[in-house]
């Protein structure tokens, strides 16, 4: 096991290396010019050329590309040319609240998805199952930023049930020792906060969620469906298993394996995603940052985070496979 | 960048009325020049009440603002600061030798400094300081504290002393160390700075108000070490505890990158009667307009910097929010055409253009009425600005302009620009300006080819260039001067060449311009600047189209705020009515 691990660890090498050429060609392609973007309407021709000069975007391609890709091994991320900061600083301060998000959001679709799944297995082609389809289809066919400022306006603007942004109302003085803001407030021992927090949490989650609890919902119905037509489903009936017994032990033990490469496959989506729900939901995590920076044109920021994406979504995905052995112990990596 | 793009003008009045006989009066050279007192105890820049303020009752001290601004702050040391966000805050905190009047753009009042005389040739500027003043630290205001900023800015080298940082610093004096227009300061007695020119700048007291001339205290500057070569590294640039150290009626107090800045009441402020009512501020970056405004409904915040202006009917027909007029404009929006492209080669063609227009159609349209039709390439209200009587809206006028110029119709098909993935103060829906902008001119017998590109992605670089013969652009005021619209924005010359993005040459009035730039009197610069403004309306080479003021928004309980329309609003006098 440790040696698939260390083995699937090293092909992650290639792939980001790859993806760094990929995307440092896409970023340089794109039209327009950071230097002239700082500058705005400020811009003249000598201005231009003295920044560019400053940021390095005067010298080759193949030569920004060699010192990016030098200064990245050595665990330096570059620098943001909007505000100068190192990259590597501000990533760490915002991807905790991205990771809040995305969590809550994977806790939403599974811990919803999955039942609803298995409820509408349990009684195809019923009104249930109807209705649960009807509804993976609006999850999957509504944009997360209509959705999500649906639900700001149903449920903050009219009904005041929930705030409509941000991770905790600003008057809560907590202090951000970790950046997880459900984290801080309980170690600064503040219930209220904690609630208050929760609260901010519930509407971008639930944005955020809402394409993968369609899917997840949809490939647990199918795969509970296909598992239950098994002979051996068939057999454990007929032996006089007890139904719950059924469906724990043999229904679910075998379905479980589709939904949980979906679950890791969703992580990939729910991080693209949070690009939108941080933006409408004024939360402060790497999405709305990305989004800030590519308008920007700020290529380090942009090229370094989308790396630092994938390189986690590579390490969900590893973890999920992972997870396969023991889930089906008739599953060996070697 | 050389001095002269920058260079210009304004305050000259004020100055320059000094200047004239080295008298001790401290003008001030605004819009209005007679309410400019000089010296000693005028309304300095916390204490302005709004004139809507007495209908709102007693103002009640205590309670947090919540406020949101468009964007993450880039800086909280003044002098690298070249973005409102930033500007938005340290206004509260870090106060300058001179300000404007809470609630006009260009009326310069005392701040730090309490009057000034200026030297006839209009190069020696000395200061007599406000005394008893102290830092947000506890550390003295006096005369070695304000040069000790001015050198710092003056000696920047390295990055420090590009435009990625402290942009505004080179423009204003045109260099750093022995390029810099600034000669010296010198404290000549504790409450007294002299500051020498090489060469005389009427417009150098309106710029001194902008945010970037800010003094900071030196002793919090040495300790985050703001002048560190690599300013990633200093904690002052960077919102580290103790930076952003001024004297003004807020404290800074915490900075959480993306997340917010809190600004805390000084309770010992210098100005008594400018005493902040609220106990503290906490600004919030909000990238997206309708989570904005949704935020606001929903009580998430007190207080919008911006607002689309298309929102402004939303806040209006609730009465738990108020729309806030900012007043004075201190921008302008228009036409622009470059002569180098037929048809706009023809004046005829150019006054077509300007009398095709449907100004009124725009603003009830697009600016939710918070803008009024251009009179002039500068906002209305501006120093020294002229109502030129540019051409009213009149179709058959415009096609007998067109029947006159001699070009026939076939050349009258151009490309039009418009900037797309951007909205502008001057410019918040520049795709359906553009419509409507084109609809008109079809309607006179143009036809108008629709172009757009990302305003990031090329659409200035091509418009500064020349590349399109005609396009929407405008100027947000650094300083609310004519030499900041007039010359740094639009005609200026370039190595006596004229600007590529409009490629209207006139000699005279680049002249003209430069003489109003460095008159040492006001009836002078007064009237140089309306000659050039006389000479421009004559070539019509754009077609000023509006001056807009960027809506702001509150929830009903937030009284006292007075708008600017330059954006430089301290809001010591904001309480919460609740």
């Amino acid at each position: 096991m440790l040696q698939y691990i260390v083995r699937r660890l090293l092909s992650a090498v290639p792939v980001m290396f790859g993806l760094s050429i990929i995307l440092f060609a896409f970023i340089h392609l794109l039209p327009g010019d950071p230097a002239a973007t700082i500058l705005g309407q400020h811009a003249r021709p000598e201005l231009v050329a003295a920044m560019r000069q400053r940021l390095g975007l005067d010298l080759p391609l193949w030569q920004q590309y060699v010192n990016y890709m030098g200064d990245l091994l050595r665990g330096d991320l570059g620098r943001s040319f909007v505000n100068n900061r190192p990259v590597l600083d501000d990533f760490l301060i915002r991807f905790p609240g991205t990771i809040e998000l995305t969590v809550a959001a994977m806790i939403y679709a599974a811990g919803l998805g999955i039942p609803l799944g298995r409820f509408a297995a349990r009684r195809p082609q019923s009104t249930g199952d109807a209705i649960v389809t009807v509804v993976s289809l609006l999850g999957i066919s509504v944009p997360i930023f209509v959705l999500g400022l649906t639900l700001q306006y149903g449920f903050s603007v009219q009904l005041r049930w929930l705030p409509a942004t941000g991770r905790i109302d600003p008057r809560l003085t907590i202090e951000q020792v970790t950046h997880f803001m459900l984290i801080d407030t309980l170690l600064a021992g503040r219930v209220d906060a904690f609630i208050d927090a929760l609260r901010h949490l519930i509407l971008p989650a639930i944005a955020l969620g809402s394409i993968p609890l369609a899917i997840i919902t949809r490939i647990t119905r199918a795969a509970v469906l296909d598992v239950a037509n098994e002979d051996y489903v068939r057999t454990a009936r007929a032996k006089g298993l007890r139904e719950q017994r059924v469906d724990g032990r043999h229904i679910m033990r075998n379905a479980w394996l589709p939904v949980v490469t979906v679950l890791g496959l969703q992580v990939g989506g729910l991080l693209a995603g949070a690009v939108i729900t941080e933006t409408v939901f004024a939360w402060s995590g790497v999405g709305k940052w990305v989004v800030e920076a590519i308008e920007a044109h700020d290529y380090f920021v942009v090229q370094s985070s989308i790396l630092m994406f994938a390189f986690i979504f590579l390490i969900v995905n590893l973890i999920v496979d992972v997870g396969y052995a023991f889930l089906n112990p008739r599953i060996r990596y070697s | 960048m050389s001095r002269t793009r920058f260079g210009a003008l304004i305050a000259a009045a004020t100055i320059l009325v000094t200047a004239c006989g080295g008298t001790t009066a401290t003008p001030a050279p605004t819009t209005a020049p007679s309410t400019a007192p000089g010296s000693s105890e005028a309304a300095p820049s916390g204490s302005a009440e709004a004139p809507s303020q007495a209908a709102e009752g007693t103002p009640k001290d205590g309670g947090t603002l919540i406020a949101a601004i468009p964007g993450d702050i880039a800086s909280t040391d003044t002098a690298f600061i070249q973005d409102s966000n930033s500007s938005a805050v340290s206004n509260q905190v870090v106060e300058g030798l001179v300000g404007t009047k809470p609630g006009t753009t260009g009326e310069i009042i005392p701040v730090l400094a309490q009057s000034w005389d200026v030297s006839a040739d209009g190069l020696t500027y000395d200061f007599k300081l406000r005394t008893g003043v102290k830092f947000h630290d506890g550390t003295d205001f006096n005369a070695d504290a304000v040069c000790y900023n001015y050198d710092r800015w003056k000696n920047f080298t390295g990055a420090l002393a590009s435009p990625d940082y402290s942009y505004y610093y080179g423009a204003v004096f045109g260099g750093y160390g022995a390029n810099s227009n600034m000669v010296s300061c010198t404290a000549k007695a504790p409450d007294e700075a002299v500051i020498v020119l090489q060469h005389p700048y009427s417009s150098f007291l309106l710029s001194q108000t902008i945010t970037s001339f800010g003094i900071n205290s030196p002793t919090a500057l040495k300790a985050l070490d703001a002048d560190n070569a690599d300013p990633t590294k200093s904690g002052y640039n960077t919102g580290a505890k103790g930076a952003m150290v001024g004297t003004g009626p807020f404290m800074f107090s915490e900075y959480v990158a993306s997340d917010h800045i809190t600004v805390v009441k000084n309770p010992d402020y210098w100005n008594k009667d400018g005493i902040a009512h609220l106990d503290s501020v906490i600004f919030k970056p909000y990238p997206d307009q309708t989570s904005t405004l949704n935020a606001l409904q929903a009580g998430d915040i007190d207080f919008a910097f911006n607002l689309n202006p298309t929102d402004i009917g939303t806040l209006k027909s609730d009465s738990k929010l108020q729309a806030i007029d900012r007043g004075e404009s201190c921008n302008l929006f228009h036409l622009a055409m470059n002569q180098t492209h037929k048809p706009f080669d023809n004046l005829k063609i150019r006054e077509a253009v300007a009398a095709a227009i449907n100004k009124q159609a725009l603003i009830d349209t697009f600016y939710g009425g918070q803008a009024t039709p251009a009179v002039t390439w500068m906002p209305k209200g501006g120093l020294y600005a002229k109502d030129e009587s540019l051409p009213a809206y009149d179709p058959e006028a415009a096609k007998k302009l067109i029947a006159d110029s001699g070009v026939p119709a076939s050349d009258l098909t151009f490309d039009f620009w418009y900037p797309s993935n951007v909205s502008r103060p001057y410019m918040p829906d520049p795709k359906g300006i553009f419509q409507a902008i084109a609809s008109d001119l079809q309607a006179v017998g143009f036809n108008p080819t629709p172009q757009t590109k990302g305003w990031r992605d090329g659409y200035l670089k091509e418009e500064s260039t020349g590349k399109y013969p005609m396009w929407l652009i405008g100027w947000t005021c650094d300083w609310a001067g004519p030499d900041n619209f007039l010359d740094t924005a639009f005609f200026y010359y370039t190595d006596g060449k004229p600007n590529p993005e409009f490629a209207y040459t006139n000699d005279a009035l680049h002249d003209t311009m430069k003489q109003a730039e460095a008159a040492t009197d006001d009836a002078t610069a007064k009237t140089l600047w309306e000659k050039a403004q006389d000479m421009i309306r004559a070539d019509m080479p754009t077609v000023p189209v509006v001056n807009s003021t960027p809506p702001a928004g509150a929830a009903a309980y937030v009284k006292g705020f007075v708008g600017s329309g330059n954006l430089t609003e301290i809001l010591n006098s904001v309480w919460l009515d609740k």
